[in-house]
């Protein structure tokens, strides 16, 4: 295996939390909700899908759950900005707090304090027929697990959704003029409502994948700021489904480096290495803000009587 | 009235304590443009709210075409066939014009979007009112009138029965205006009902069958075009037309024919006091908005600056205050270059500036009255002791200023965002007469302002340049321009485009020099 089709295998599936994280989160953004409990949640959803894939024994159920806990955490944020107009930034971090303490309290509850950490079983490689045999392409494009080729197809539907379809033209127009969007008849609060919910579900899923994909090991601080990575992925792809699937395989390509770097062991104490992907980041987030677009509403809450929006 | 399209009875909606509408009745008939006039803060804007599904009312029942409608939100309003144009467009910036009309209609394509057939009625709505329009082109990179037509489309393509404009006439040229008012016609031809909101009673006139007058939040009177004129509806909007200057603030409020006037508000003297030479101004972003501007100014001469909104005003204002450096060129306030002196030194030489925005540039809308005057003179002699301010001698003051611009407060402690406009007006014009300004910048100074505030500022202008103090009024609102100014100046994009001097101006060139159309007269 040449070095860099190495490379590329362990990119793609080291880009699925950031997929599914960051299109949760513009999806709910371009409907003008700016969710800043990412991190929270990934780790709620590492939790609780850890835990139920354990108790269960079916990864899909864990995934599953981690998408309906996390769900619910992104009906509360919606509530609270839609009906009760509260910040939307101050909600979100709450609910990160919340989160990280709800994840930390059940894996105490459900595991406690042991010896020897529980395992589940990793995910395995569903090699796709034929698509796999393809030279280069196949290997590192179509023999991962099932969550990979997931992530990859809802964003497509995300983009779908968004650039091709009538209810995307009226979904985008509620994070540009939310007012404007209202007086034509469309449901301001529903559709931020469900993007709000539906893509903080994502984001639990994101969480989840991390401990079914390399140990099946659950660890605090197994997250590692992925979630904060997330809201700079969301900018750095302009919002934008498709632009963010480039920006995701760079932040998983940073990873994949730093953790090759740390292996290869090339001198450089590893902390520093370990920062590669932050340090990354603050560099791309100079230029790309530059011109980064983002909704003219986003993370403003939306008041039909009030008398000065607009 | 046999069959009427719409019929309000007995509207009320409240907003906290405030009265906004006090069981208004209103009926519309079919193929009428109905006017609804009165000043700001008549309730106009509210009541077409309540019937486009924006407001709930607390009391009082809608009718459309004889049937009792209930709308609850503006989904309702449009599939009862009510359309409306609300005064700031409501459009999506970075959407096309056909993506903006389509918008929460059911074009073809839940799965996969397709505009054409769209496209192709966009173009025949066009034709068939005067609206012309690009459906393709989009909507950010399109002047204001344009704007508006989008506005009137996106209402006609959902099979608007009964169309509300509100104040459709804001920004637009005279010419605009006549096209504006052609495509009504063509509407209420065609079988629709229209209903004009506007403070202008000139264009009641003009374009309207039957028009109702409202006040406080009351219907005062309705009434048809032929059995009605200008001094009549004036009686009822304004009240009493008998004061000094009644004749121009008329005019200014588009009761009459602006040109027409021939009384000034003004005492031009023979003293130069500001003198603009080449300047040249940039905006934030760094592009010159103004250049090569010329300017005398004498002593209690008024001068108007007439423009489409976004052509230079704003730089120009600033950088006339004293808030925005000067790139090059030079101004003289009696006698004394300005350029690169600190804003206090402009404002200890008498510059005085309202601002178009009140509540972003003029005021501290949490801080009290008293703070808000001490602003900017905070190290007058009158208002300090031992290097501190006197809070008592500042609070002695806002009391006076209060009294004397009958600000309607609750003290001098009352925070000044509390205020209505028209209260935060007066107490920035408070301040700024606080020092007999030499030369005083009103920027849109009564846009939003009910009518006893916007009188109450033409009185302050009067008053101001009775005591020889220049005055550069620069506004959107064509017939105030008109009616209060010595010259008027037009100014496109930067830079004079024509001049006129009282008693001699034509609207409509002012217009064609605001659009870049006139022949140069600078």
């Amino acid at each position: 295996m040449g070095e860099i089709t190495e490379f590329l295998t362990l990119m793609i599936p080291a880009m699925v939390p950031f997929l599914l994280a960051a299109q949760g989160t513009v999806l709910s953004g371009r409907a003008g909700v700016f969710n800043v409990s990412q991190e929270g949640l990934m780790v709620l959803g590492a939790a609780v899908g850890f835990l139920v894939s354990f108790k269960v024994g079916s990864n899909v159920v864990g995934m599953a759950a981690a998408f309906a806990i996390a769900g619910v955490f992104g009906l509360v944020l919606a509530y609270m900005t839609t009906q009760l107009r509260l910040d939307q930034f101050v909600v979100g971090l709450a609910l990160y707090f919340a989160a990280l303490g709800a994840a930390g309290l059940l894996y105490r509850e459900v595991i406690g304090v042991t010896m020897e950490p529980p395992l589940i079983p990793t995910l395995e490689d569903k090699p796709i027929p034929l698509l796999s045999d393809i030279p280069f392409l196949g290997e590192v494009l179509f023999d991962h697990d099932l969550v990979v080729y997931l992530a990859f197809a809802i964003s497509v539907a995300i983009w779908w959704f968004m650039y091709k379809t009538r209810s995307g033209l009226a979904f985008r127009s509620i994070g540009e003029n939310p007012k404007a969007a209202d007086s034509l008849g469309i449901n301001v609060t529903w559709a931020r409502t469900w993007s709000t919910v539906v893509g903080s579900g994502l984001v639990g899923m994101a969480g989840a994948y991390l401990p079914m994909v390399y140990t099946g090991l659950y660890t605090e601080g197994m997250v590692a700021g992925r979630g904060w990575l997330v809201i700079a992925l969301a900018f750095l792809g302009g919002w934008r489904p498709h632009l963010v699937i480039a920006g995701a395989a760079f932040f998983a390509g940073m990873e994949v480096l730093a953790l090759r770097a740390q292996v290869a062991g090339i001198g450089i104490p590893h902390q520093f290495v370990l920062m590669l992907p932050y340090v990354a980041t603050l560099l791309v987030m100079v230029f790309a803000f530059r011109w980064a677009r983002q909704p003219s509403f986003l993370g403003r809450n939306y008041d039909r009587e009030s008398r000065l929006v607009g | 009235m046999e069959n009427p399209r719409l019929e309000m009875r007995g509207i009320v909606k409240t907003f906290g304590p405030v009265t906004a509408l006090d069981a208004v009745d209103l009926v519309v008939g079919r193929n009428e443009v109905h006017g609804l006039l009165g000043g700001n803060g008549a309730g106009k804007t509210t009541l077409m709210n309540v019937l486009y599904g924006l407001y709930r009312p607390n009391a009082g029942e809608v009718l459309l075409d004889g049937q009792p409608a209930s709308i609850g939100s503006p989904k309702d309003a449009i599939a009862a066939g009510v359309g409306m144009v609300h005064q700031t467009f409501l459009q999506v910036d970075n959407y096309t014009v056909t993506e903006n009309i389509v918008l929460g209609t059911d074009v073809p394509g839940p799965l996969r979007l397709d505009l054409s057939d769209a496209k192709a009625r966009i173009r025949e709505l066009s034709e068939r009112f005067g609206l012309t329009v690009d459906p393709d082109a989009v909507v950010e990179d399109l002047p204001v009138g344009v704007r508006q037509r989008v506005e009137i489309l996106k209402a006609l393509y959902r099979g608007a029965k009964l169309l509300i404009l509100d104040e459709p006439t804001t920004n637009l040229t005279p010419q605009e205006v006549d096209d504006l008012f052609g495509s009504m016609r063509a509407m209420v031809d065609d079988g629709m009902s229209v209903v004009l909101i506007t403070h202008k009673i000139r264009e009641t006139l003009s374009v309207c069958d039957r028009m109702t007058v409202m006040r406080d939040g009351r219907r005062v009177e309705t009434i048809e075009r032929a059995d009605t004129d200008a001094e009549h509806l004036a009686e009822k909007m304004v009240g009493s037309t008998t004061d000094p200057g009644a004749a121009v603030d008329a005019a200014a409020l588009g009761a009459v024919d602006a040109e027409k006037v021939e009384e000034i508000l003004s005492s031009v003297g023979t003293t130069t006091a500001v003198a603009v030479r080449d300047l040249v101004v940039v905006n934030d972003q760094g592009h010159e908005l103004i250049q090569g501007f010329e300017l005398e100014l004498r002593e209690g001469e008024i001068v108007g600056i007439a423009g489409v909104a976004g052509n230079g005003q704003v730089e120009l204002a600033e950088a006339l205050a004293g808030v925005r450096p000067l790139r090059s060129g030079s101004v003289e306030v009696s006698g004394r270059s300005m350029g690169g002196l600190a804003t206090s030194t402009w404002l200890h030489h008498g510059v005085a500036y309202v601002p178009e925005d009140r509540h972003r540039d003029g005021i501290l809308p949490t801080a009290s009255i008293t703070e808000n005057l001490v602003l900017g003179s905070q190290r007058s002699p009158q208002v300090r002791r031992r290097g501190l301010i006197d809070w008592g001698a500042a609070k002695q003051r806002a009391v006076d200023a209060i009294a004397e611009f009958s600000v309607r407060a609750n003290g001098p402690a009352t925070l000044v965002g509390d205020l209505s406009g028209g209260n935060i007006q007066r107490v920035i014009l408070a301040r700024a007469f606080a020092r007999q300004p030499r030369m005083l910048i009103l920027h849109n100074p009564t846009r939003g302002l009910d009518i006893g505030s916007t009188r109450f500022v033409y009185q302050q202008v009067r008053k101001a340049t009775a005591a020889g103090c220049a005055v550069l009024l620069i506004s959107e609102d064509l017939d105030e321009v008109i009616a209060l100014s010595d010259r008027v100046i037009a100014l496109y994009q930067g830079s004079r485009a024509g001049e006129w001097q009282h008693g001699s101006v034509d609207a409509y060139a002012v217009g064609r020099s605001m659009t870049g159309l006139g022949e140069a007269r600078v």
